[in-house]
């Protein structure tokens, strides 16, 4: 049996042998949901927030009640909308009828939600009960000084609660000045609505002053004219872009930050692995039935079984869910997100991406791992590489915005950010020459590094070099 | 004999500062061959290069006549002086795992260790890992990792460091074992004591360079005669026979008599120890001429300051 093939089954063993791999394997999915749900979560679990308006015109105050009521109603139609979208597509737009034809955002709920329990009972359950963001509250004094002590936590409302805001709308020669009051100095939101709300108002006085009938001012007002992508790329069918459309670039981004996330985690066992071998004393015996080159190739081999198998168990566990959700939800936002995520030409470069990144990083991380005496050492070297690192991400945002931009396409080619930028430009039509000239490029640098690692890392294992007497060698 | 290792001119550098300079010697096969010097002699490097694990900067090694290959290395065992274990295998699955890297195939790997183990009185622990054994046990493991390939030659870096006398004894037995068993044993040490009981031949390097290669008969004779010699009461010998160019020791009192050691040198036998010290009239009560120590040939041959430490 090849010795490379030992080291890597002896490594591979050890660490699916250990605890924290079955850590990893288990909580990771459960950490992703919770990072993907908790939020969501969060947003509910926080009652409404209580605001208050006070004004010197009692139709400024009016609009701006207005003006968060029709928010609360907006976001409780898109809960719908997106519950609607992921459960039975086929409803949303008869419940979304019955929600606008309705009074108020209550009676919408409620309109909404008798149309889901006549025609698919199954996803009543779950119907979502939306809360608004915001109530406003009939403010328990008009005087602005006397609600610093409901603002500050010293009194309470009559009903007992606690006032998040106040806003005052006083006249300044007839122009309002929107003062907001409140503890929470990073909360811009409810003053933002009060001045979009009171600058259409002005708007409205101004064209009235104009002669202009209220009605028709509105009608001005609500002007909103549709907006409507194209690819230029598309052959059959309509060029329009849709979700679907756009779900892989953000499919691409995803991607991305997990490759980021698990070459680095898993280059740090191979960093962590191979210091144990130096503390452990064990590599003069290894060295004299494998070569350093032999033992680099054996242990990422080692550590790459390890990824494959969490990869198996996930990418199993998502296949199935993205699988399922792809073909179940097929017209849903939901289910093209998830079909965006098996397109092959993706898919490929998360392959190319994954193995080439992982070799080249990992190998890298052995060569540092074998000049280092401790961990306490390595982590002093952590800290630049991790700067390192950081680069490919930074490019990632903007290959977002624009995959075809020249420096993305010019910083593709770069072995350090080709696993990334291949990602990221995938979904943007790379061709699947590009990806294999790509995959040419980071074979070569592989080779490259592998290489030069191996002539590092013998100098740490068998040489004895280290970060602590480089310096003394070289004077010697 | 034919040699089952011979090197010839090796060289190692590290940047400016040599390590091993111009070294030369023949292992015969089937011996037992010592590599002895003081701590920071080269041993060490010298070993590592034998196994492949250091290139030389100069010079040439073969092995069984030919160049040193890959095939060939597996059949060498080899015990490091950085000695260590994967602490979370089993006895059992170290040796076995370090056999089958030197090709053994891995049912009669496992066969192997634990058939070494229970030899070596380790049966109960192979299962057990070995973060769990004494210091003791564990080196006896991998003493054990080095020979489970069944190799034809064994090379043992300091194989006695760490170990307790009774451990040290039955080390000695094993390698006495290995030899029986037809294998070459190569291990270095710089206490010569273990090198007088087991070896054949032996290397003393100081300071990198060979200072002597020969059987331990060859090197004590190297050394100058000594004779020990007791005195009743106070007399004092060394002052009585200095005039006559003696060179005696003071070696202790016992039962009040004094104990005396006498280099023999300059021409002087034991026999005319003896008549010088009947002519002084030295009140004798015991006269032995006694056989000089590997210890102080190397003193005879490299001086004092490249000498080994004395005895553990």
């Amino acid at each position: 049996m090849s010795p490379i093939f030992l080291v890597a089954r002896r490594d591979y063993f050890a660490y699916v042998g250990a605890w924290g791999f079955w850590l990893s394997l288990i909580t990771a999915p459960l950490i992703i949901a919770a990072l993907v749900f908790a939020p969501v979560l969060l947003a509910r679990a926080e009652p409404p927030r209580v605001l208050t308006i006070i004004a010197d015109r009692a139709e400024d105050a009016a609009r701006i009640d207005a003006a968060f009521e029709e928010m609360s109603r907006n976001g409780a139609r898109a809960e719908i909308n997106a519950y609607l979208a992921a459960t039975a597509p086929a409803l949303a737009p008869p419940a979304l009828e019955a929600f606008d034809a309705a009074p108020d955002r209550g009676a919408g709920i409620a309109a909404a939600r008798a149309i889901v329990a006549d025609r698919a009972p199954r996803a009543l359950p779950a119907f979502p009960q939306p809360s608004p963001r915001y109530v406003i509250a009939p403010a328990p004094t008009s005087d602005v000084e006397a609600l610093r002590a409901y603002l500050n936590g010293a009194r309470t409302l009559p009903d007992g609660r606690q006032l998040f805001g106040a806003l005052n709308i006083r006249r300044e020669a007839g122009a309002p000045v929107i003062e907001y009051w409140s503890v929470n100095l990073s909360h811009e939101e409810p003053s933002n609505i009060a001045h979009r709300a009171m600058r259409l108002a002005m708007q409205r006085e101004a064209l009235a002053g104009q002669g202009l009938d209220p009605a028709e001012a509105d009608r001005l007002s609500a002007f909103d004219p549709r907006i409507v992508q194209f690819d230029p790329r598309t052959v059959a069918g309509s060029a329009e872009v849709t979700a679907r459309q756009r779900a892989p670039a953000f499919a691409a981004l995803a991607l991305a930050f997990i490759l980021w996330s698990i070459v680095f985690s898993v280059a740090n066992m191979l960093l962590s692995g191979v210091i144990e071998e130096k503390s452990n004393k064990i590599l003069d015996t290894l060295l004299t039935s494998v070569t350093p080159l032999e033992m680099l190739i054996g242990k990422l081999l080692g550590v790459a079984a390890v990824s494959a198998t969490l990869f198996l168990f996930w990418g199993a566990l998502g296949g199935v869910l993205l699988s399922a959700a792809a073909t179940q939800l097929d017209d849903s936002i939901f289910g093209q997100v998830a079909a965006a995520f098996l397109e092959p030409r993706l898919l490929a470069a998360f392959a190319v991406g994954f193995i080439a990144g992982y070799l080249m990083y990992g190998a890298i991380f052995l060569a540092l791992g074998s000049l280092c005496e401790s961990i306490q050492e390595a982590q002093t070297l952590l800290g630049p590489v991790a700067l390192i690192l950081a680069i490919p991400m930074m490019l990632v945002m903007p290959a977002l915005d624009n995959p075809n931009a020249p420096i993305i396409q010019a910083a593709s080619w770069v072995p350090l950010f080709t696993p990334f930028l291949l990602l990221m430009r995938a979904p943007a039509g790379l061709d699947w020459i590009e990806i294999a000239g790509m995959g040419a490029v980071m074979l070569v640098a592989v080779i490259v590094v592998l290489w030069l690692a191996a002539r590092v890392f013998k100098a740490g294992v068998v040489d004895q070099v280290s970060m602590a007497n480089w310096r003394g060698r070289k004077k010697g | 004999m034919n040699a089952a290792l011979e090197a010839e001119g090796l060289v190692k550098r590290y940047g400016a500062r040599i390590a091993v300079r111009d070294l030369s010697f023949s292992v015969p096969q089937g011996s037992i061959y010592g590599v002895l010097g003081p701590n920071g002699a080269g041993k060490s490097t010298t070993l590592r290069m034998l196994v492949g694990v250091l290139r030389p900067t100069e010079g040439q090694i073969s092995m069984m006549g030919g160049p040193i290959t890959r095939e060939g290395l597996r059949r060498v065992g080899y015990l490091p002086e950085e000695r260590g274990l994967y602490r979370s295998m089993s006895s059992r699955g170290a040796i076995a795992y370090l056999a089958r890297l030197k090709g053994t195939p891995s049912g009669k790997a496992f066969k192997r260790a634990d058939q070494l183990l229970t030899d070596h009185g380790l049966g109960k622990v192979k299962r057990k890992k070995i973060k769990t054994l004494s210091k003791g046990m564990a080196q006896k493991v991998q003493v054990l990792a080095a020979i489970a390939h069944d190799p034809d030659i064994v090379i043992f870096d300091e194989p006695f460091s760490g170990l307790d006398p009774v451990n040290q004894r039955v080390l000695e037995d094993t390698i006495r074992a290995q030899a029986a068993a037809g294998r070459t044993i190569i291990f270095s040490t710089h206490v010569m004591e273990h090198a007088e009981r087991l070896c054949d031949r032996i290397l003393l390097i100081a300071h990198g360079s060979k200072a002597f290669e020969g059987t331990v008969q060859e090197a004590l004779a190297l050394a100058p005669s000594i004779a020990m010699l007791e005195t009743e009461g106070e007399y004092d010998l060394a002052a009585a026979l200095a005039p006559k160019g003696f060179n005696l020791s003071f070696d202790g009192e016992e039962h009040g008599n004094r104990r005396w050691r006498a280099k023999l040198e300059n021409g002087h036998g034991s026999r005319q120890l003896l008549q010088a010290c009947v002519e002084a009239g030295a009140p004798l009560s015991l006269f032995e001429p006694a056989r000089a120590s590997l210890h102080e040939a190397f003193v005879a041959l490299v001086g004092d300051k490249a000498t080994p430490e004395p005895a553990e």
